[in-house]
């Protein structure tokens, strides 16, 4: 169903419209439904994962109006974020904010004045073959498979906090190479 | 980073903590913090759907149909237990005739309370209005009784229960037949308000008119036909 479409659902979803919801779920519930798969490897868990982030849809669908941004990601970020909550939750992962790789150039022009680039396309995947293959790699299965530093750091046999600098500064280059 | 000023340098951990939180690496822990800022700070939650919309193209195509029961459930989570099967196939008609029972039912407590309250009290040994708040486990619907003892009258306002999920009531005319229900108002969820009836559907709303009311979103139905459950309805009738 094209984005247009989705966004349509979304808006009617805010206004309380259950038909919208249930034909957003038929649109929209195998995509996500995969996506919650792939992360938590356990159908139950991915079915209970699948409720949850319907539950939050209804709830925030208001929200979606400002956000401005293209409707799957919307919901595809819904569906990742209630996957990896649950994940985490199962396989705790020490808490891991701290400084480093913080310490390079942000270079990038102020945020309100960078308009977010619908319809990306495969640019995504030019930006990621600038970065080291390693790095490009740790930085796709971080994504795709909800990975945790600890787990990133394990299995690619370096100490976390050098994970967590090779991670920062790749998401910051991808995110100057997106913008140029 | 000595060399960049503080708000510099907090824009530049926000945008990175940002990215994390969007890629999905950090801590339950972590994630919670970030999730309660993403709730009260707009600037913060921007910078996350930015990510999240940057890094999305990075998401495999595939599909996996999820299994048929997963969908009513979400449904009962949201609308309560689910419908009669003729009003989930969109017999509107079936269901007012379903609920006028529960309407009837509801008006007969209220006859017999007042009863009570008369035989208990008497007539005006106290000013205040006795008050009953009168709900059923798991319904949508509460009513509030003031009961004036002075006139011996009961006003009946209802409440939409459940304060968690905010709720109106709308009241409609349902012409019978073929005909769609009209949209008559939504009712007032404290006090005892008045609808007021469009003047162009004043001449049809005569004996023998059903009234129904039925759970909706806040403000009405959006689509103009009930979408939510129908909790009452009667026939009007000249007394």
């Amino acid at each position: 169903m094209p984005s247009l479409d989705i966004a349509g659902l979304i808006t009617k979803v805010a206004l309380g419209d259950r038909a919208a919801l249930a034909s957003l779920y038929s649109a929209v519930s195998p995509k996500l439904f995969a996506i919650c798969l792939r992360i938590l490897k356990d159908r139950a868990d991915a079915e209970d994962a699948l409720q949850d982030v319907f539950v939050k849809i209804w709830q925030r669908a208001d929200r979606y109006a400002a956000t401005g941004v293209n409707p799957n990601g919307w919901l595809a970020a819904i569906a990742r974020n209630q996957a990896i909550d649950m994940i985490r939750a199962r396989r705790p992962a020490a808490d891991t904010i701290g400084d480093e790789g913080l310490d390079i150039a942000d270079g990038s022009p102020d945020p309100e004045a960078v308009s977010i680039g619908l319809g990306e396309g495969r640019r995504i995947d030019r930006c990621m073959g600038e970065l080291a293959p390693e790095r490009a790699d740790a930085v796709r299965n971080a994504y795709v498979e909800g990975l945790s530093y600890q787990e990133l750091a394990e299995r690619y046999s370096v100490p976390l906090n050098t994970m967590r600098t090779w991670l920062r500064r790749s998401l910051l280059k991808l995110k100057e190479c997106l913008e140029r | 980073m000595t060399e960049v000023d503080d708000s510099d340098g907090d824009r530049s951990r926000d945008e990175v903590l940002a990215a994390e939180y969007a890629v999905g690496v950090l801590s339950l822990a972590d994630r919670k913090r970030l999730q309660a800022r993403i709730e009260r700070e707009p600037a913060f939650a921007l910078l996350v759907a930015r990510w999240e919309d940057r890094l999305s193209p990075l998401e495999p195509d595939g599909e996996e149909m999820p299994p048929r029961t997963v969908y009513p459930k979400i449904e009962a989570r949201l609308f309560g237990p689910p419908m009669t099967a003729a009003a989930a196939h969109g017999g509107w008609w079936h269901s007012v005739a379903l609920w006028r029972g529960v309407a009837f039912a509801s008006l007969a407590a209220l006859v017999a309370m007042a009863a009570v309250q008369q035989g208990l009290f008497g007539p005006a040994t106290r000013p205040e209005p006795l008050v009953a708040s009168m709900t059923g486990e798991g319904s949508p619907l509460a009513l509030l009784a003031s009961y004036d003892a002075a006139s011996g009258r009961i006003a009946v306002t209802p409440v939409a229960a459940d304060a968690g999920q905010p709720r109106a009531l709308q009241l409609w005319m349902v012409p019978g037949g073929d005909a769609a229900p009209v949209p008559l108002g939504v009712l007032p969820q404290d006090g005892r308000g008045m609808i007021e009836v469009p003047a162009a559907l004043r001449a049809t709303l005569g004996d023998g008119m059903t009234l129904a009311v039925s759970v909706e979103p806040p403000g009405g139905s959006p689509i103009g036909l009930p979408t939510g459950p129908v909790i009452a309805a009667g026939q009007a009738r000249h007394p």
